[in-house]
């Protein structure tokens, strides 16, 4: 529990029995009445946003989110299966809500799963990852129209526009938040 | 290195704006009067936390004293003396209130009592006074370097005072007349809810329960109702043009005389931007209403952390040599912020607190 006057931007509260994260927190005080606060609040199961109200004396609950390093094992497309290497403990994290971040799971990887107590709500994928490409037609000559690029596919399926020059076999770098290609790697 | 914290051209407008605001009371024959910012006692307001300090007495024992959060309980004494009118700028102090863009513990207020009248006289004056601080200072807000440039050509080429609001579109917005609307009716607009028929604490809390709020059991009226404005009503009259909210239920408790309908008191709020700028009442005349609140109150402060003395005697200024008449206090900073187009009050005030909090060795 902690005093509503008390909360801060970043926190993980319990509201109606779902974890949500403060997103933003405003002081107000009406004239002549006592202090509350203002909170925008997104769930971080469903990242539906509720903006709530409290007196800055009410209790509200908290809810105990942390990170926890495990290794992506596969994806039966319901849940992803995942393993913390040093407890061997295993997770099944619902598909359900993640679905964007299918494509950027790679088997063996590791991901560090976001915890409410027992049950993990998410997963924080790398925000850049290399990629193998494992299909690629030749690059078209002439075609410079488009900046000259193509759509390639990766090990994970997905598609990603490379420039012309990248071939199947060869690695790229990938900026998961945008889906845009950044590099070839060498190795 | 040292960083400048002073914006010269603020400090100058502050200096034009006090000017003024003399100038429009002192020609309507306002008293200006210069009162203490030490009490003894204050009249007990239970949502206030204050300063308190001590007179070191040599040889006798010390005397508590507090800084007072506005300087009410001086001019109602002076009013019951038979002082007339008066007004005055003074600085007040206010504790345990967060530091933000519209907060400073120590900030400046502009209270002015009128007698021989009552809260929809106040409305009247204090358009008038916006009206002369427009006219008076928009020139000056116009030729003011700052953020985005406000020298334009337009201001430059000076037509009339008042058209000089052409182009400065935050100022224009503050023009009287100010749109008026009872609590009642914003209320019942913006949630639905009527409060004519919700004058019990209980009925209150299952109606805004039902609204989704979180309700605690047992919390007062004002408090249910208060989370209600703040979460509802608020933010949906947060607009850029002066609104002033009539007729405050009697559920909250204050100083003001009770409306001809006994659910709402003589009461009102200048807000803008959803910022309340001013609180007006017609003045509580009646002894006994003025000691049934001070009861209520004090036993209301009883969880304080900084508690303070109230004069029991206090009740007794008012009654029949008591002048019918209405007080306004108005924010100073606030109503500053708003002619220069700011929207954080360190930036309109001299070394606000987060300011020299966060400079010194004191964090």
């Amino acid at each position: 529990m902690i005093r509503a006057g008390g909360i801060e931007k970043g926190m993980c509260l319990l509201i109606k029995g779902e974890p949500h994260a403060v997103a933003e927190r405003e002081f107000v005080n009406p004239g002549k009445g006592s202090a509350f606060v203002r909170l925008k609040l997104k769930n971080l199961r469903t990242g539906l946003v509720l903006r709530e109200t409290y007196k800055s004396n009410d209790n509200v609950e908290t809810a105990d989110v942390f990170d926890r390093d495990v290794q992506f094992l596969y994806s039966d497309g319901e849940n992803f299966h995942c393993m913390d290497m040093e407890s061997y403990e295993q997770f099944d994290v619902p598909m359900a809500g993640l679905e964007d971040k299918a494509n950027y799971m790679k088997e063996g990887d590791t991901y560090t799963l976001v915890m409410w107590e027992t049950t993990p709500i998410d997963i924080k994928i790398p925000l850049k990852m290399v990629f193998v490409v494992t299909e690629a037609a030749e690059g078209v000559k002439g075609d410079t129209v488009q900046g000259a690029s193509k759509i390639v596919k990766v090990e994970t399926g997905l598609e990603v526009k490379v420039p012309i020059f990248i071939k199947e076999g060869e690695k790229i770098l990938v900026n998961t938040e945008s889906g845009d290609y950044v590099e070839r790697v060498n190795t | 290195m040292l960083v400048s914290m002073i914006n010269h051209a603020m400090v100058r407008l502050r200096s034009l704006l006090v000017r003024e605001i003399r100038a429009f009371f002192q020609a309507r024959g306002y008293l200006e009067v210069d009162t203490p910012k030490l009490a003894p006692s204050l009249i007990p307001e239970a949502h206030l936390e204050v300063f308190a300090t001590e007179l070191i007495n040599p040889d006798h024992p010390c005397v508590p004293l507090f800084l007072i959060p506005s300087p009410e309980v001086w001019h109602k004494r002076l009013l019951a003396e038979g002082s007339g009118s008066i007004f005055e700028i003074t600085h007040c102090f206010r504790n345990g209130e967060q530091i933000g863009p519209y907060h400073n513990p120590e900030f400046t207020m502009l209270e002015y009592y009128t007698v021989d009248a009552d809260h929809l006289d106040s409305i009247t004056i204090t358009e008038a006074l916006f009206t002369h601080l427009l006219d008076a200072l928009t020139p000056e807000i116009a030729a003011m370097p700052g953020p985005g440039g406000r020298r334009s050509e337009q201001s430059r080429n000076a037509p009339p005072a008042r058209d000089l609001t052409v182009g400065h579109r935050h100022l224009e917005r503050l023009l009287p007349p100010f749109t008026r609307t009872s609590v009642r009716d914003s209320v019942l607009e913006h949630t639905g809810l009527d409060l004519d028929l919700l004058t019990d604490s209980e009925s209150l809390r299952t109606a805004v329960r039902q609204l989704g709020l979180h309700v605690e059991d047992e919390e007062s009226w004002a408090d249910t109702f208060n989370r209600l404005f703040v979460d509802r009503v608020e933010p949906a009259i947060a607009t850029d043009r002066p609104l002033i909210l009539t007729d405050y239920p009697s559920g909250i408790p204050v100083l003001a005389s009770e409306g001809n309908d006994p659910r709402y008191r003589n009461r009102w709020e200048l807000y803008v931007n959803g910022v309340e700028l001013a609180n007006c009442y017609a003045e509580e005349t009646d002894a006994n209403a003025v000691a049934h609140f001070f009861a209520e109150q004090t036993a209301a402060k009883r969880d304080a952390r900084v508690p303070h003395a109230v004069d029991p005697d206090y009740p007794h200024h008012f009654g029949p040599s008591f002048p019918r008449c209405s007080g306004v206090a108005l924010g100073v900073d606030r109503l500053l912020m708003l002619l220069a187009g700011e929207i954080n009050m360190s930036r309109v005030i001299l070394f606000g607190m987060s300011g020299i909090l966060s400079v010194s060795n004191y964090r």
